[in-house]
C-alpha cells in the first residue's frame, strides 16, 4: 500500500545563470536538493569559426584561432601553428621554442589563477576571489610588457615567434617570478588549508578513474582523477623534455591518494602554478641565442606556405584546461586549408563531470562545473542530421529559421526581417 | 484612560524609531560593504549606496511573473509591516515602547514571521529556484531558533530570579543583566551563550556560512529571484531592519549599559543619547558577526549548515544554559 512517491522536478540551469561564465544549459533532475540526473545541452555559443576559417588563408587563421577563446588564446594559436608546421615540414628555431614555453606557461599561470578565483566565488568566498585576481594582475601586466597585449598575445607565428624576449623583458619576467614566490605560498595556504574550502570541495563531484577514462577526461580533470597524462610530457613537446616536465598529480600537492573530487582538481592547478614558475625560470636560463623565426617576412611565409603545406598535420598541446588537438589538412597550391578542426578539452571533461555530480547536492553543481574550468566558446559545434543524412545549412536557411523562431516567441513583432545589405558574401 | 500618553506617544515614538532605524540600518549596510571591500583590497561603493539603491528600486518598474499569485505581492508588504511592528518590542537602548510580561514570545514570533513571509512570497512566485531557496530558508529557520530560544529563556528566567518588575519581558535587560549574576560558572556560561548568539545572529542575517537561501551563484538569489522594483526595495529594507533588530537583541542581552546616566540626562534627551549609543554598539556587534565573518568564510551546504546549528550551536546553548541555571537548581 505504502508506495514510495518520488517528487522529482526538472529545472533548467542556464543558459544564463549567475554561476556560469558562459552560456551553457543543463537540465537538472532534482529530488529535493539531490541531483538525480544531468542533461547537458550545448550550442549556445556557436559562432561558426570553422566555417569562417575555411574562407581565410593560413596566416589569417592564426588570428582567428587566437580569438576563439579569451583565456587560452595562446594555446589555440600555438596548437594550430604546430599543426601547420607538421603539415608543411617547417623547422622552428630553438630560441622560438623557448619563447613559446615562456608565453605558454605565463598563460597557464593566469588561467589557473582565474579559475581558482572563480571556484572561491562560487562558494561565496569573495575575499579569496579578489585576492587571487589581484595576484593575477601581475602576470597580466607581465604578458602586456612582453607581448604588448593583455589577452590576445599574437606571439606565435608559423615557423617561430613574432617578438623576441630581450634583456628588458627578461627583467620584467624575473621580477614577476620574485613576486609570485611570495604570493603563491599565501594562495596555497588559503586554498589547501581553509576549513570552508575543505568542507565544500572535498568529496564533491567525484569523478572516479574509471569514469574519467571512459569519458576521456584530460588535463587537471583527468589528473585529479589519477590519470597520469600531460600532453607536454607524453608527446615530448618541443623543448619541454629538456626542461624536465612531468605531470602534476594531486598526491604531489596534498600528499593523499587522488580521489577525483573538486579539491583534487584544484590541488593539481595549484601544483601547476609552481611548475609553470619553475619552467619559466629554467627556460629563461637555458634560452640559446639565435633567430626567432624561419621566415623573416609574412609575405615570404605566405608564398612558402602555398608551396610547402601538402597533406595533413596534427598539433597537440596541453592547454590550461587539458589536451588540445588541432587538425589541419592542406593542398599544394592553395593558400587556404581544406579542413581545420580543433578539438577542445572541455567537451570530454564536461560529460565526465556531468556523470560525477549525480548524487550530490544542488549546491555542488556550480562548483563542479567551475572545477573543470569549462570553456564553452571553444567547444560548441553544430551538425544537422536529418533522416540519417548530413545536411548543410546555408545562411538563408538559418535566417529563415531564426525568423520563424522569433515569430513563434512574439507573433506581434514588427519590423522587416530581410537582411540589410548583401549579407556575408564569402 | 489617557489617550495622549497611551496612544499618541507610543505611535509617535514608533514612527520616529522606524525612521531612524531604517536610515541607520541602511547606512550600516553601506558601511559593511565599504569595510568588506577594504578587507578584500577593493575600494567599495559609497557609504550611502544602499539608500541610493533603495530609492532607485522604488522608482523602477515592478514585474510580476504570470505564475505568481496574490501572496507574491502581499508578502513584501507584510514582511515590512511585521518588521515595523517588531520595532515596538525591540530593546533599543531603553525599554521597548510596548513592553509587558512575556513579550519575549512576541519578539521571537514576529522575528520568525518575517522569514515566514519571505518564504511564502518566494513559494508563491512559481519559480523553481525560489522554491529551492524557500526550502533552504525553512530548513535553516527551524534549525537556528531552538538554540537561541533555549538560551534566551534561560537568561530571562535567571535574571527574573534577581527580582524584576515584569518577568520574561525585554525590559528586564535594563534592570539586571547577565553579568550581574556574578558567579564564575555563570560568567563562563554567559561567554558560551555569547558565542551561541553570535552564530544565531549570523544565521539570522544570512552571512558567511549561512548565506544559503540567497546563494547568488547557486540558485540566483533564491528567495528574491522573481522580485523587482518596489517589492525588492521593500524586501531589502526589511532585511536591513531585521539585521538591526536581531543585533539589538544581542546588544540588549550582553551589553545593555547606557551612557545617559553619566551625563545626568533624563526624559527624551536621555532616550535619544541611549539610542545613538545603542546604535553604535549594534554596529560593533554587526561588524564582528557580519563584516568579518563574511570576509573570512564561504558558504556551506544546507546539510552542513543544519548539522552545524544543531551539533555545535545547540549543544553550546545547552551547556551554557546549564551552567547559568546550575546554582539555582542545586
Amino acid at each position: 500500500m505504502t508506495e514510495k512517491v518520488e517528487y522529482w522536478v526538472k529545472i533548467p540551469f542556464g543558459p544564463i545563470h549567475p554561476g556560469l561564465e558562459e552560456p551553457e544549459k543543463f537540465i537538472l533532475t532534482l529530488d529535493g536538493e539531490r541531483i538525480v540526473d544531468v542533461d547537458v545541452k550545448l550550442g549556445y555559443n556557436l559562432r561558426g569559426i570553422q566555417w569562417i576559417a575555411l574562407r581565410r588563408n593560413y596566416i589569417q587563421i592564426m588570428y582567428l584561432a587566437e580569438r576563439m577563446c579569451g583565456i587560452c588564446s595562446f594555446s589555440h594559436n600555438h596548437t594550430y601553428t604546430r599543426a601547420v608546421e607538421e603539415a608543411g615540414n617547417i623547422e622552428v628555431p630553438e630560441r622560438a621554442e623557448y619563447i613559446r614555453v615562456i608565453i605558454g606557461e605565463l598563460e597557464r599561470i593566469h588561467s589557473h589563477l582565474l579559475n581558482l578565483g572563480v571556484l572561491a566565488h562560487n562558494i561565496g568566498y569573495d575575499t579569496l576571489l579578489h585576492l587571487t585576481w589581484l595576484a593575477r594582475e601581475k602576470v597580466m601586466d607581465t604578458l602586456e610588457a612582453v607581448s604588448g597585449n593583455r589577452v590576445n598575445y599574437s606571439m606565435v607565428t608559423i615557423g617561430g615567434v613574432r617578438r623576441d624576449i630581450d634583456e628588458k623583458k627578461r627583467r620584467v619576467i624575473e621580477e614577476m617570478i620574485k613576486y609570485y614566490k611570495e604570493a603563491f605560498p599565501q594562495i596555497e595556504e588559503a586554498f589547501l588549508h581553509d576549513p570552508t574550502i575543505e568542507a565544500r570541495f572535498r568529496d564533491t563531484a567525484v569523478i572516479s578513474k574509471r569514469v574519467a577514462l571512459e569519458q576521456g577526461a584530460v588535463g587537471p580533470t583527468g589528473r585529479g582523477s589519477g590519470i597520469r597524462d600531460d600532453a607536454r610530457w607524453s608527446e615530448g613537446l618541443g623543448v619541454y623534455p629538456d626542461l624536465g616536465i612531468k605531470p602534476v598529480m594531486p598526491q604531489d600537492v596534498t600528499g593523499e591518494k587522488p580521489r577525483g573530487d573538486v579539491f583534487d582538481r584544484m590541488a593539481v592547478r595549484i601544483g601547476e602554478l609552481w611548475q609553470s614558475l619553475e619552467l619559466i625560470e629554467h627556460a629563461l636560463d637555458a634560452m640559446p641565442d639565435g633567430p626567432i623565426k624561419t621566415f623573416p617576412k609574412d609575405n615570404v611565409l605566405y608564398a612558402k606556405l602555398r608551396l610547402m603545406v601538402d597533406g595533413e598535420g596534427i598539433g597537440r598541446y596541453e592547454a590550461p584546461r587539458g589536451e588540445l588537438v588541432h587538425y589541419v589538412r592542406g593542398k599544394k597550391g592553395s593558400d587556404k586549408p581544406l579542413r581545420w578542426k580543433p578539438r577542445e578539452p572541455t567537451f570530454p571533461n564536461l560529460f565526465s563531470v556531468a556523470k560525477g555530480v549525480i548524487g550530490d547536492q544542488m549546491a555542488d553543481f556550480v562548483v563542479a562545473v567551475a572545477s573543470i574550468d569549462p570553456c564553452l566558446s571553444c567547444t560548441d559545434r553544430v551538425a544537422v542530421v536529418q533522416d540519417g543524412k548530413k545536411k548543410i545549412l546555408t545562411e538563408k536557411d538559418l535566417l529563415k529559421a531564426s525568423i520563424k523562431k522569433t515569430r513563434e516567441i512574439n507573433p506581434e513583432i514588427k519590423g522587416d526581417p530581410s537582411p540589410l545589405g548583401v549579407g556575408c558574401v564569402r | 484612560m489617557d489617550v495622549v500618553s497611551n496612544v499618541v506617544y507610543p505611535v509617535a515614538g514608533l514612527l520616529g524609531l522606524y525612521a531612524f532605524v531604517s536610515l541607520a540600518s541602511l547606512v550600516w549596510e553601506g558601511i559593511d560593504r565599504k569595510l568588506v571591500a577594504r578587507m578584500q583590497r577593493r575600494i567599495g561603493p559609497p557609504i550611502l549606496q544602499p539608500i541610493y539603491d533603495f530609492l532607485k528600486l522604488a522608482s523602477k518598474e515592478t514585474i510580476i511573473p504570470n505564475t505568481a499569485n496574490y501572496m507574491f505581492r502581499a508578502a513584501p508588504i507584510l514582511a515590512l509591516a511585521t518588521a515595523i511592528a517588531l520595532l515596538a518590542y525591540t530593546p533599543v537602548g531603553f525599554e521597548p515602547i510596548l513592553s509587558g510580561k512575556g513579550d519575549v514570545i512576541v519578539f521571537i514570533y514576529l522575528l520568525t514571521l518575517i522569514s515566514f513571509f519571505k518564504v511564502l512570497g518566494a513559494v508563491s512566485s512559481g519559480n523553481p529556484y525560489a522554491k529551492i531557496g524557500a526550502a533552504r530558508e525553512a530548513a535553516l529557520m527551524v534549525s537556528r531558533e531552538p538554540a537561541m530560544m533555549l538560551a534566551i529563556f534561560t537568561i530571562m528566567w535567571r535574571i527574573g530570579k534577581l527580582g524584576v518588575d515584569k518577568p520574561f519581558s525585554m525590559a528586564t535587560f535594563y534592570q539586571h543583566n547577565i553579568w550581574e549574576i556574578g558567579t564564575p560558572m555563570s560568567f563562563v556560561g554567559a561567554l558560551i551563550l555569547l558565542y551561541v548568539f553570535a552564530v544565531w545572529l549570523a544565521s539570522e542575517i544570512e552571512v558567511g556560512f549561512f548565506n544559503i537561501p540567497d546563494a547568488e551563484e547557486e540558485i540566483a538569489e533564491g528567495l528574491l529571484v522573481e522580485y523587482s522594483g518596489r517589492y525588492l526595495a521593500l524586501l531589502k529594507l526589511t532585511k536591513a531592519l531585521k539585521g538591526y533588530i536581531a543585533a539589538s537583541l544581542v546588544v540588549a542581552i550582553f551589553f545593555p549599559w547606557g551612557i545617559s546616566g553619566y551625563f545626568g540626562l533624563s526624559g527624551l534627551s536621555a532616550n535619544v543619547v541611549d539610542l545613538l549609543f545603542h546604535t553604535l554598539k549594534v554596529f560593533v556587534v554587526l561588524f564582528v558577526v557580519q563584516s568579518v565573518f563574511r570576509a573570512v568564510t564561504g558558504r556551506l551546504k544546507i546539510t552542513q549548515a543544519v548539522d552545524f546549528l544543531w551539533k555545535n550551536a545547540f549543544l553550546a546553548s545547552l551547556i551554557g544554559s546549564l551552567l547559568i541555571a546550575m546554582e539555582v537548581i542545586m
